[in-house]
């Protein structure tokens, strides 16, 4: 009997290690797009269509006063495509250009206030900036200069009381400048880019061996510290200055224009933005990946509630949580880059699946549409190998959160007895969901689609252009 | 040996089905609940709805409670150990309670 048990445990488990990534994204060749809402499963009461398709690389919705829909293409994607980032009017399935961006994309989120367009524009190529276009289409910056040429982008952004809440995603995965980030393109592009604090810090002096990639010898090596540019060492007791802007933040302007203020910081890639029915401000995070110098393993994404001048621990700190405790199985052990820490870090709202990349956010607000106060999240899914191996795609779907017991339920998934994007499944269904949008009366929940972003073996970013979809969820009962 | 290979064989065709369920809003029990909320904390993000993702599929796992409740006292391979002082026993109770529930929950249509 212990033998079968024992031979069982094995079986179960059959080594983590040898078995090979099954990631959403790893597919072979170019499928083509294809639009079925049969294909997509929702509870009872509920149907899906799509309202739009065609759109290359779309992130992001808002709806003017009259509840006309409009959406943003990013202009940027992962694999280092830059394009002209575009405003979009969605009228009878038909889409109509509003505005059109310069190529420092990605366009990650808009929001809608008095007549205005807000927009959220990364920048990859100069600098994050948030954007006010008209409805002509004349686009003025409000802020500009945001740290956003790095692995992450500047991203939101809501308007609550008077003020435009915006998100500045980390330089890296983890607070140190690696080789893995020569491999996302930029750090050849900018060799001076490090992490930025909001206030002082004292480094703990951890430094990281690695290849030295900015020179062509063979066999170089680069020692580097946190918060320092590549191939610069730390030392102990070191202290770097915090400034404003800085990198993994929610910062806030007046909506008039103004001073910009902290709001908190300690997070590592804040994409979507969200202010719930009672008034609350919620932040999902895309946790650290298992890359570059200091990688970090199984480590969920976090929907946070997010309290002023609240420290959110990255990057010693995931799901609020020590990183000591994400160390990867059979690396090396994992120390804080920080010698003091800056605040006792909150706990989460909810813990969401590891690589899921849990993005735009959305609260039902409506008791028609049900699940009243509880949070939309789309889940762009997995881009393993790049950001770690998974046993099987992870997320590729919306789940809906209950904020107050932070629970989790599946609400859009592709059908079929695995998961993950439509191109994998070969099915009409959810390829990368990437926002969610209630329309004003809050009887629809629009998501917008991404399209398809492959991953090659070696962990390369293929994104295929004009895949991307919007799709209609309504309320049959 | 022979009923090893009897064991091996229904492990297959049960890990052959499905791990997905509907997105359903079914009401459960107050042990379900808590087991849900503790799964949530400490299960969820490893194991999305029972289904696999940085860890394998645990809805068509064809292991017995007891192996499953020795994995996570002892953890094996990747997965962590969670000791009493993280996981209670109670806790435990009722994280099986709702895996169980989980399980009976409507297949995915394939």
């Amino acid at each position: 009997m212990k033998l079968i048990m024992l031979l069982w445990l094995v079986l179960l488990c059959s080594c983590y290690g040898t078995r090979q990534s099954k990631g959403g994204g790893q597919i072979s060749g170019t499928p083509a797009r294809e639009i079925n809402s049969a294909d997509v499963v929702l509870p009872e009461g509920y149907r899906i269509e799509a309202v739009a398709s065609g759109l290359n690389f779309p992130t992001a919705m808002a709806f003017d006063e009259e509840g006309t829909p409009y959406v943003i293409e990013a202009g940027y994607s992962y694999g280092e495509v830059f394009r002209k980032p575009r405003l979009l009017k969605i009228t009878g399935g038909k889409t109509e250009t509003v505005a059109t961006g310069e190529e420092n994309g990605p366009w990650t989120g808009i929001a809608f206030h008095k007549n205005n367009f807000y927009i959220a524009e990364g920048g990859q190529k100069e600098g994050g900036k948030i954007l006010k276009v008209t409805p002509g289409g004349e686009i003025t910056a409000v802020v500009e200069g945001l740290p956003g040429m790095g692995d992450h982008h500047t991203n939101g952004p809501v308007i609550r009381d008077g003020y435009i809440y915006f998100a500045t995603g980390s330089v890296t995965n983890s607070g140190v400048v690696g080789p893995d980030n020569a491999e996302f393109g930029w750090l050849k592009r900018h060799p001076e880019l490090h992490d930025i604090p909001c206030e002082d810090i004292t480094l703990a002096g951890e430094n990281f061996e690695t290849e030295q990639v900015l020179t062509d010898a063979q066999g170089d090596k680069a020692v580097t510290g946190a918060y320092l540019p590549f191939g610069t060492a730390s030392t102990a007791g070191q202290v770097i200055k915090g400034k404003l802007p800085c990198s993994g933040a929610v910062l806030r302007v007046p909506v008039s224009g103004g001073k910009m203020e902290l709001v908190a910081w300690g997070l590592r890639n804040p994409y979507g933005l969200a202010v719930s029915g009672d008034g609350k401000l919620y932040v999902t995070e895309n946790a650290a990946d298992v890359r570059g110098s200091r990688p970090l393993w199984g480590v969920g994404d976090v929907l946070w509630e997010i309290r002023p001048g609240a420290w959110y621990g990255w990057p010693d700190y995931s799901e609020g949580k020590p990183v000591r405790l994400f160390k990867t199985p059979g690396g090396p052990a994992l120390k804080p880059l920080l010698q003091e820490e800056k605040g006792e870090v909150p706990k989460p709202v909810a813990v969401l699946a590891v690589h899921s990349s849990s993005n735009g956010i959305d609260f039902s607000s409506n008791g028609n549409f049900g699940f009243e106060n509880h949070a939309f999240i789309a889940q762009f899914g997995d881009m393993a190998p790049n950001v770690g191996k998974v046993l099987s795609p992870v997320g590729f779907k919306i789940v809906n959160v209950d904020v107050q017991s932070g629970a989790a339920k599946d609400f859009a998934v592709n059908r079929g007895k695995k998961g993950g994007p439509a191109s994998r499944l070969h099915t009409g269904g959810l390829e990368r969901p990437v926002s969610v949008k209630f329309d004003p009366s809050g009887d629809h929940l629009y998501i917008v689609d991404f399209g398809i972003l492959k991953m090659t073996e070696d962990g390369k970013s293929v994104p295929v252009e004009n895949t991307g979809v919007i799709w209609k969820v309504s309320v049959t009962r | 040996m022979k009923i090893f290979f009897v064991i091996l064989l229904v492990s297959c065709c049960w890990m052959a089905c499905t791990a997905r369920r509907m997105p359903a809003s079914s009401q459960a029990s107050a042990e379900v609940e808590h087991g849900r909320d503790k799964y949530m904390q400490y299960c969820q993000k490893c194991h999305p709805m029972g289904e696999s993702g940085l860890g394998p599929a645990l809805n068509n796992s064809p292991a017995p409670g007891f192996v499953k409740r020795f994995q996570v006292r002892h953890g094996l391979g990747a997965m962590p150990a969670f000791k009493k002082d993280v996981i209670s026993k109670a806790d435990l109770h009722d994280i099986m309670r709702y895996m169980k529930s989980m399980k009976r929950e409507e297949k995915l249509p394939s």
